[in-house]
């Protein structure tokens, strides 16, 4: 299915191409004619769009990764500061409502090769096996179409293949072990360490984190910096940006950097024919594809679907339903905030070291179902200043004081379950972008359950930070990271895709990003997306041509699982038992 | 009320000598301690975009002559710096106008706000129309405390005017847009890292010493002295933001986790 290899991978200016401090592209990058039919396009490379592409790519699709923003060169694009990193976020504007108004940008969404793994954290804890029936179990939300154990082997396969480092035991939920050793504890970790224990809370230190703790191949060991949110110039933090896209360009398929994608284009049959996309110059063109993947995660994925409207499909394509957009979720991520005496330094070490699941399931003697984690986190200076203006009501000579003491602070991030609202959506706006594309509304509600879990779990996290000794605590509401909005089921009338991300109603459309979740844990949720386009992959792999020429049928067969298919020297290395 | 001689001391009060501070280079408790000194321990990148921004203060070119100036105003009651040299200030309103002049943002807008550029304009006709309400001159005619009290009502969601334009936009919203501008602006410079002891960019070095607030051989140790704010001014207390946790939700700091 490979085509010769035609044109060479360089950068602009003739530079080598950087991912990190050490890894280069050298590879030629295929180059697909606008004219040729490929496999696949997928839009968007990011965590789910990445580990897709790479897979497609090795088992011989042709394939194009569409991403709105730029192919990252880390050591040319990338700067340790915080105001600099501005370009890393989806800055395209985007309405928000709803009485809890959500904030976007540098919150959750990333743009450009790598998508929002560019800036995560890169907490990796899985999800617990009580997750995937929260319906059937304590009556709120809705199951998954799939047990835990059918996303097992694939958290273990991501744990490998970006990898994650943390403890050798990790106890909660499923239990398991980490195939890198922990990272050493900054002031923020040795602060929850210590709250933690002091109140009989166990705690999990130096990881699950997907940050390289001792070098491997071409990725050197982390260095401390703290800038993990500004994009990882070292390379020790994984983004599919280093991890799986130089396999996939080394396995034929083309990245098309800056280029947004306005329109799928649906023809009889249903299916989908290619997209409409702006080139990095602006102009309008079509490529065409025998099958489409999206990937553009819980608002530009819904967006895309709503705007590719057309005869036949006057509410968006796959909306049948009329899900697409709905049942968006984010996670209660709280900042807690707490004064120390002694010195603290809190933007060395990760952001992302220790934290604790304790709180994670339904506790039949509290007033909510199900949970809650704690972990820490790292704000820099700017941040930081932004918590003190909402924590303290900090400004003037107040803040400049308060900033003063930048280095007493700790910070820990409470990550609450928020539950899945029909009434949580993506909509279209009236107003258009730059390129004339309507904008996504988003609209954001709190709900009976959520808000008694916030209560109970920012008190917790506040009790925590005062028995690890701090003589202030302070805290913020806000919330981190997004899921949802074209959620997976069995049933077509109240979900967009199957198990696989296929769309109920198109059988040559998938998605394959965090919005296919139906509910979202107290787990950070890149692993999971991540863990989730590697099946998708399997799936397409084992239908094989089938998804291009055949109707949907309604048969889920779970494929086989291609652990040849990991980038090289991944799989099989470093895994404890268990 | 009665208008505060416009020459009222606007420099915080050293509490053990009960004299002003200042003014001087570096303010905060980490004397002599310089993260540009460090400049070629980072990589080629930062070196870049910080010294630019260090070195080319942006003209204005968004908002008007009038305009700059009651902003330049306002932004030296938001984040003082009376405390610093002439020629140490951190440069406020220059980076809020490149921001709008590029009409740059977060990436989202709230449903009940205009866009920011508006915001700022009306923002500034309202702050204007408070001054003249409540004091019968302008908003560059008051003493720093009057200028502060108008802040202050604000930041409480109580102005005693301007409201058509508080139809248009909650005050909650703009205030926090325009405290969170002046952050932006004020702690991404490395003067503000040296005040607050921030080590700064540590790429390719490496920071390697995590635990116990322990400084890295090149970082300077702690030296606190006692400090309060100037009589002239009411920011040195701390009070909630008004509504903040029904209505205003985060100023959206980035995604720490």
């Amino acid at each position: 299915m490979k085509s010769p290899i035609l044109g060479e991978f360089q950068a602009p200016d003739g530079k080598p191409h950087m991912l990190g401090s050490i890894q280069r592209i050298e590879t030629p990058m295929h180059r697909f004619n606008e004219a040729d039919e490929v496999d696949y396009v997928i839009v968007g490379v990011g965590a789910g769009g990445g580990v897709l592409l790479q897979r497609l790519a090795r088992a011989g699709f042709r394939v194009i990764g569409f991403d709105a923003g730029p192919f990252w060169d880390t050591e040319r694009d990338w700067v340790s500061d915080e105001k600099g990193s501005h370009q890393l976020y989806w800055n395209d504007m985007r309405i928000t409502a709803g009485k809890e108004p959500l904030a976007f940008g540098a919150n959750n969404s990333g743009k450009g090769v790598g998508g929002g793994t560019v800036h995560w954290a890169s907490f990796t804890p899985r999800l617990h096996p009580s997750d995937f029936r929260i319906h059937s179990t304590d009556g709120v939300g809705v199951d998954w179409p799939m047990p835990y154990s059918d996303l097992k082997p694939y958290y273990e396969l991501m744990e490998l293949e970006l990898p994650v480092s943390g403890p050798s035991y990790y106890p909660w939920g499923d239990p398991h072990g980490y195939p890198y050793g922990p990272h050493p504890m900054g002031g923020v970790g040795d602060a929850l360490i210590r709250g933690c224990t002091s109140l009989g809370i166990g705690v999990s230190a130096g990881g699950p984190v997907a940050i390289l703790s001792g070098s491997r191949a071409d990725r050197p060991h982390c260095i401390y910096r703290g800038f993990c949110i500004q994009g990882c110039k070292v390379g020790a933090k994984a983004s599919t940006l280093i991890t799986h896209v130089p396999d996939a360009i080394g396995n034929g398929a083309e990245i098309r950097p800056n280029c947004m994608v306005s329109r799928i284009h649906a023809s009889a049959g249903p299916r989908v024919t290619g997209v409409t996309y702006f080139d990095p110059e602006g102009r309008e063109r079509f490529q065409k594809a025998k099958a489409v993947v999206v990937a553009g995660y819980s608002i530009e994925t819904p967006r895309l679907l709503l705007n590719s409207a057309c005869p036949g499909f006057e509410n968006g394509l796959a909306n049948s339903s009329d899900c697409v957009g709905r049942y968006l979720m984010a996670q209660a991520g709280n900042v807690v905030l707490g004064r120390f005496e002694e010195l603290v330094r809190m933007y060395k070490a990760p952001p992302a070291h220790a934290l604790t699941e304790e709180f994670y399931e339904t506790d039949p003697k509290r007033d909510f179902a199900r949970g809650f984690a704690i972990q820490t986190v790292g704000p820099l200076p700017i941040s930081f200043a932004r918590q003190m203006m909402t924590a303290k009501g900090a400004w003037g000579w107040g803040l400049r004081g308060v900033m003063m003491d930048y280095n007493h602070w700790a910070a820990f991030g409470f990550l609450g379950e928020i539950l899945p609202h029909a009434d949580n959506r993506v909509q279209l706006a009236e107003e258009k972008d730059r390129l004339g594309i309507p904008i996504a509304k988003i609209t954001f509600n709190l709900y009976d359950n959520d808000k008694k879990l916030i209560e109970f779990g920012k008190n917790k996290t506040m009790e925590v930070m005062w028995a690890a000794g701090a003589h202030e605590v302070v805290q913020e509401a806000r919330y981190a990271h997004l899921v949802g909005a074209a959620r997976m089921g069995e049933n077509p009338e109240t979900s967009v895709v199957d198990q696989f991300g296929r769309t109920h109603d198109i059988a040559n459309l998938f998605i394959c990003d965090g919005s296919v979740m139906p509910t979202q844990g107290s787990a950070n949720p890149g692993l999971t997306i991540m863990a989730l386009a590697a099946r998708t992959a399997d799936y397409l792999i084992a239908e094989g041509q089938d998804i291009f020429n055949k109707p949907r049928n309604g048969n889920i067969r779970k494929p086989p699982m291609r652990r040849d298919l990991s980038p090289p020297d991944t799989w099989g290395h470093g895994m404890p038992r268990i | 009320m009665s208008v505060q001689g416009a020459k009222a001391d606007t420099r915080p009060i050293d509490t053990r000598t009960g004299k002003p501070i200042g003014p001087i280079a570096q303010p905060g408790y980490y004397p002599g301690f310089s993260t540009l000194s460090q400049q070629k321990f980072w990589d080629a990148r930062t070196r870049e975009v910080i010294l630019d921004r260090v070195n080319n203060v942006p003209e204005i070119r968004f908002f008007s002559g009038q305009e700059a100036s009651l902003l330049e105003a306002i932004c030296g009651r938001v984040l003082p710096q009376d405390d610093r040299d002439k020629s140490r200030k951190i440069p406020i309103v220059a980076q809020i106008d490149k921001r709008l002049y590029e009409d740059s943002h977060d990436g989202y807008r709230y449903e009940d706000m205009p866009p920011d550029r508006e915001a700022f304009q009306l923002g500034l006709r309202a702050v204007e129309e408070l001054a003249r309400h409540q004091y019968g001159r302008g908003y560059l005619e008051i003493g720093p405390r009057e200028q502060d009290e108008i802040l202050l009502s604000l930041h409480d969601g109580t102005p005693a005017a301007a409201h058509e334009i508080w139809k248009r936009m909650p005050v909650g919203r703009f205030w926090m847009l325009l405290v969170s501008d002046c952050v932006d602006a004020y702690y991404s410079h490395p003067w503000a890292w040296d005040e607050i002891g921030f080590g700064g960019p540590a790429y390719p070095r490496a920071y390697m010493r995590l635990e116990h607030g322990e400084a890295e051989p090149w970082e300077s140790e702690e030296k606190r002295y006692e400090w309060k704010a100037p009589d002239s001014s009411v920011s040195g207390e701390f009070k909630p933001v008004a509504g903040q946790a029904e209505h205003l939700g985060s100023p959206g700091q980035g995604g720490t986790h």
